[in-house]
């Protein structure tokens, strides 16, 4: 066993940090000030491919492996969580999928022009009423001549102000098996379907997280991604990888306090010495550079076993379930250490702070991974 | 128009670190990179071909590790890499550098119309290998190039020296070395680097593979020993100026300017 990264890996690590370090880093907190997603920006990731990282090169995509994608997301969080919460969700649960499910007429009219970031994805499941049981979703497909009727609404819809193409999680009926699941892909501009006002959220707000309503929205059925049915066997394999996504997520985040923490600990004087020098505060780090250090490696585990083309459910939920704790805690520490400094604007720790949060939350909860981990034990 | 770019991986400079013993930089265990100038190098190429045509090579002469460098300048453009890599090489002065690299860039076909090298390292610094490498092939040589123009037959380039801007006309072949500010190197897109890392070709020449005895590279071929390796103490100056808020803000000013923090028109 190597725990070392291969020279690809290190590569597309300096290369992303070194893009993350130069345009994201200066842009991060203005984003998250204005609450403004920056679609220029966007666009000239677009062009790095950013928005295609698994996606193969035919469909114009970087045709990365997992570990990679792992780390390019990993990267991006550090500098901007809302940024990385855009291209994770992006090419995780909403154009992988499409590769994934999708035909050979999907791949081509709808994935290529994804992986060149020219439209931007969503993954639509969750309603004011379907959160974490995502079965009780209302938003329904009724069969209309040779397309659907779509009627629902959906809530908290990642990277929704800036979408051009939405996967729609409904509710189908069949003759046979009765109430199912289907996945439709909506292009943003279709009629029948608008976004509501941006959510005003705690964390994450460089994020254009909105509502989008269904209202008799006719789709033909070339939109309907895979099977009749398919639908949650659709967001279950997804979510393997979008688990990856947020887990990733959560440890640049992570990452990102630990290195405030460690600077501003070197620069802070008290008492005639750098705060560093206080055992107190080497224990705050120490614990937190252990818990980051364990987060990457669960990740990579996980990624790893993706890339082998293994079962890795529950080393993703452990993956996403561990980051995610770690980047809450590093960033409640981050801050203790930051003082009272911590607790303005002037640092980036209280916004670290806030966009960790939600890491607990979505892609499953920290209560439904636990689910997911306790009843894979003993499978083996 | 064919050029060979020649580059050096360099310890990342946070990262740096010195072996007391040896006199040398611990290059294990330590974040490598592209020498940021050999990087403008590269970007100028990359530019030039774009503008011209003709084949990118990439040359460097190092460890077997070196190969990472490579394959990024191949995901950055570059259409051939080659790695000069052979124990006998190890422990080379900048002569036994420029040496390798001219008898590698002799095997080269076709023989480069164009030779581009970071002006220095950041690691050791010297500034050697590219008027070494000219010399040794006896090409023309501009150092230190801060804009490249072509003509029909020649290049236009400018230098910075001394505070003088100088301008030169220089004929094909030659060789230039290039300093910060000729341009800013692009982004590598993510699919290029995955492309040059499964798929990218690497070539690797040793000593048997060129025109030189094997006194003539590495330590035995090198005509400077590194005696002594160490970080010079940090030396820390406060000075205290006193006088009313106008006297302290003009002294400030001229003090910037004079550090070139401010230049004079930002000054006024």
């Amino acid at each position: 066993m190597y725990f070392e990264p291969s020279m690809k890996h290190a590569v597309i690590r300096r290369t992303v940090r070194k893009f993350a370090e130069e345009k994201l880093v200066p842009a991060a907190a203005e984003m998250d000030e204005k609450a403004e997603f920056p679609a220029r920006l966007a666009a000239e990731m677009g062009a790095l491919q950013y928005f295609g990282l698994e996606i193969p090169a035919e469909y114009a995509g970087a045709g990365l492996d997992s570990v990679s994608y792992a780390i390019v997301i990993e990267e991006i969080s550090k500098a901007s969580g809302a940024m990385g919460l855009c291209i994770s969700v992006h090419n995780s649960v909403s154009a992988f999928p499409v590769y994934e499910f999708g035909n050979a007429f999907q791949r081509r009219a709808f994935l290529t022009p994804m992986a060149r970031g020219e439209k931007i994805g969503t993954f639509c499941l969750t309603e004011p009423n379907a959160g974490s049981d995502a079965s009780s979703i209302e938003t329904a497909a009724v069969r209309d001549g040779d397309g659907y009727l779509l009627n629902g609404s959906k809530i908290f819809v990642t990277n929704g102000g800036a979408s051009g193409l939405n996967l729609i999680f409904a509710v189908t009926h069949s003759a046979e098996r009765g109430r199912e699941y289907s996945v439709f892909i909506v292009e943003s501009e279709r009629e029948g379907l608008e976004k509501g006002a941006q959510e005003d959220l705690m964390g994450m707000r460089g994020n254009p997280v909105c509502p989008i309503v269904l209202n008799d929205c006719r789709v033909p059925k070339e939109n309907l991604l895979g099977e009749e049915g398919q639908g949650m066997r659709i967001a279950l394999s997804t979510l393997d990888g979008g688990r990856i996504g947020i887990g990733s997520q959560a440890l640049g985040i992570a990452q990102a306090c630990l290195d405030a923490s460690v600077k501003y600990a070197k620069e802070r004087y008290q008492f005639g010495k750098p705060i560093a020098d206080f055992g107190a505060i080497q224990g705050f780090l120490a614990d937190m550079a252990i818990r980051v250090e364990a987060a990457r490696l669960l990740i990579l585990r996980a990624s790893s076993l993706r890339d082998g083309k293994l079962p890795h459910s529950r080393e993703s939920a452990m993956a996403k379930l561990f980051a995610s704790e770690t980047a809450v805690d590093a960033a409640r520490v981050g801050l203790q250490i930051h003082g009272g400094y911590g607790y303005s604007k002037a640092y980036p720790i209280e916004r670290y702070y806030r966009d960790a949060k939600v890491c607990e939350i979505y892609e499953g909860t920290s209560e439904v991974q636990r689910i997911v981990i306790a009843r894979s034990l003993g499978k083996k | 128009m064919n050029i060979i770019v020649c580059i050096k991986q360099v310890p990342d400079a946070p990262s740096i670190r010195i072996d007391r013993e040896r006199m040398t930089i611990i290059r294990n265990d330590v974040e490598s990179i592209i020498n940021p100038l050999d990087r403008v190098a590269l970007e100028a190429a990359l530019d030039l071909k774009q503008k011209e045509g003709g084949k990118l090579s990439v040359l460097t002469m190092g460890p077997s590790h070196s190969e990472e460098a490579l394959r990024e300048t191949l995901a950055a453009g570059a259409d051939e890499a080659i790695l000069l890599s052979d124990p006998q090489f190890a422990g080379a002065d900048t002569l036994a550098t420029s040496k390798v690299l001219a008898s590698a860039i002799s095997r080269v076909e076709p023989f480069p119309d164009l030779i581009l090298c970071g002006r220095q390292t950041i690691d050791s610094d010297t500034g050697h290998v590219g008027p070494q490498l000219a010399e040794e092939l006896d090409l023309p040589q501009v150092c230190g190039v801060t804009e490249i123009h072509v003509e029909s037959n020649a290049l236009v380039v400018k230098q910075l020296s001394d505070g003088f801007q100088n301008t030169y006309r220089v004929s094909f072949p030659a060789l230039l070395t290039v300093s910060q500010g000729l341009n800013v190197p692009r982004h590598i897109p993510l699919g290029e680097l995955e492309q040059a890392f499964s798929r990218g070709r690497v070539n690797r020449w040793g000593l048997k593979d060129l025109d030189l005895r094997p006194e003539e590279v590495g330590l035995s071929g090198s005509a400077t020993t590194v005696l002594r390796l160490y970080k010079p103490p940090q030396k820390r100056k406060g000075e205290i100026v006193s006088g009313s808020s106008q006297v302290l803000a003009e002294h400030l000013i001229a003090k910037l300017v004079s550090l070139s923090v401010l230049d004079e028109d930002e000054a006024e």
